[in-house]
């Protein structure tokens, strides 16, 4: 066992990626080719299985629950359309995952524009953002709206979700240098606030 | 030219992936992801059956495309036969004209030239 992995065990911080690996199904190959036949209900188990990583690349992209959402319903939509193309020997997690992380920057494009016309407006959610109980929270939260959505990306996927940086690369389009990178800064810029906001407190 | 970082990277802050996995918690009900799922389902259904809608006249496309290329090809050969019938009709209105006859009468007695013939047609002389 490395180092690291001792560490994050004693500390309670496992990547919940390290579990939804273990519960992959070995037959995931036999469903992806049962879809490309277009058996609906194959694609259905490959929606099931791959739901919770597809919104949490989202989720690391976008700004808020609702817009993750959207992009996964919209990925997973393109991924059906696009199936044809896919070569069943390949990760079907990767590809997927570089899907819905297209659909989410496109949804992060879209929202500007329409944030730099429109003013704000508040909608109703069934899901509370847990972000939301308390100062240091919303200062982080807000500290990680303020900083350019790829490094977002990047820290989510990597701290939260425990992609690897050639995982980040391939799931965003961009060199593995670039993802260490934009951990680095976004870590850095993360911490800043966390210390100032810890001294105000 | 690339953007690889070759810095010092900075070790991961425990109290920062805390609050970070806090921020980015997916929902834990069941029922959400069921929700979800079935959400994601309904709509790759609506997009197939809008793009059945689609294929329907699609099949019916080459049909219509076929008639067309045929419908092309006989307006086509109407207007040449139009186009020939209207050139005969013109030349056989030409001969059997009483003032090309007269011309010719003409031409004949004062031994004209081609060249004459077409002059005096066309000044009516």
């Amino acid at each position: 066992m490395t180092a690291a992995a001792t560490a994050e065990r004693s500390t309670g911080l496992v990547p919940p990626r390290a579990r939804v690996v273990a519960e992959r199904p070995a037959d995931e190959r036999a469903l992806v080719l049962a879809a490309q036949r277009g058996e609906r209900e194959a694609f259905s188990e490959l929606v099931r299985t791959h739901e919770r990583r597809a919104y949490a690349v989202a989720r690391a992209i976008v700004v808020n629950h609702e817009d993750a959402e959207d992009a996964v319903q919209e990925a997973f939509l393109h991924a059906y359309r696009a199936l044809h193309r896919f070569l069943p020997d390949q990760a079907f997690g990767a590809w997927l995952h570089r899907i819905v992380a297209n659909a989410a920057l496109d949804i992060t494009r879209r929202r500007k524009v329409r944030d730099a016309d429109e003013l704000p407006e508040t909608v109703a959610s069934p899901f509370r953002d847990p972000a939301e109980s308390s100062e240091l929270r919303q200062r982080l939260k807000d500290a990680l709206d303020s900083l350019p959505a790829r490094q977002r990306a990047v820290i989510v996927l990597h701290d939260v979700e425990g992609f690897k940086h050639a995982e980040i690369g391939v799931t965003l389009g961009i060199p593995e240098g670039t993802a260490r990178s934009d951990l680095h800064y976004a870590r850095s810029h993360l911490r800043e606030v966390l210390g100032s906001v810890r001294s105000e407190l | 030219m690339t953007t690889e970082f070759r810095g010092p990277e900075l070790v991961r802050d425990d109290d920062l992936t805390r609050e970070l996995r806090s921020i980015y918690a997916a929902p834990t009900e069941g029922a959400w992801w069921a929700g979800l799922e079935q959400r994601i389902n309904a709509r790759i259904d609506a997009a197939v059956a809008a793009d059945e809608w689609w294929t329907v006249p699609d099949r019916w496309l080459r049909v219509g495309l076929m008639a067309a290329g045929f419908a092309v090809i006989v307006a086509g050969a109407m207007v040449l036969r139009s186009q020939t019938q209207q050139a005969t009709r013109m030349a056989y209105q030409t001969i059997v004209d009483p003032a090309t006859i007269d011309l010719l009468e003409v031409a004949e007695r004062d031994k004209l030239t081609p060249q004459q013939i077409t002059l005096r047609a066309l000044t009516g002389r």
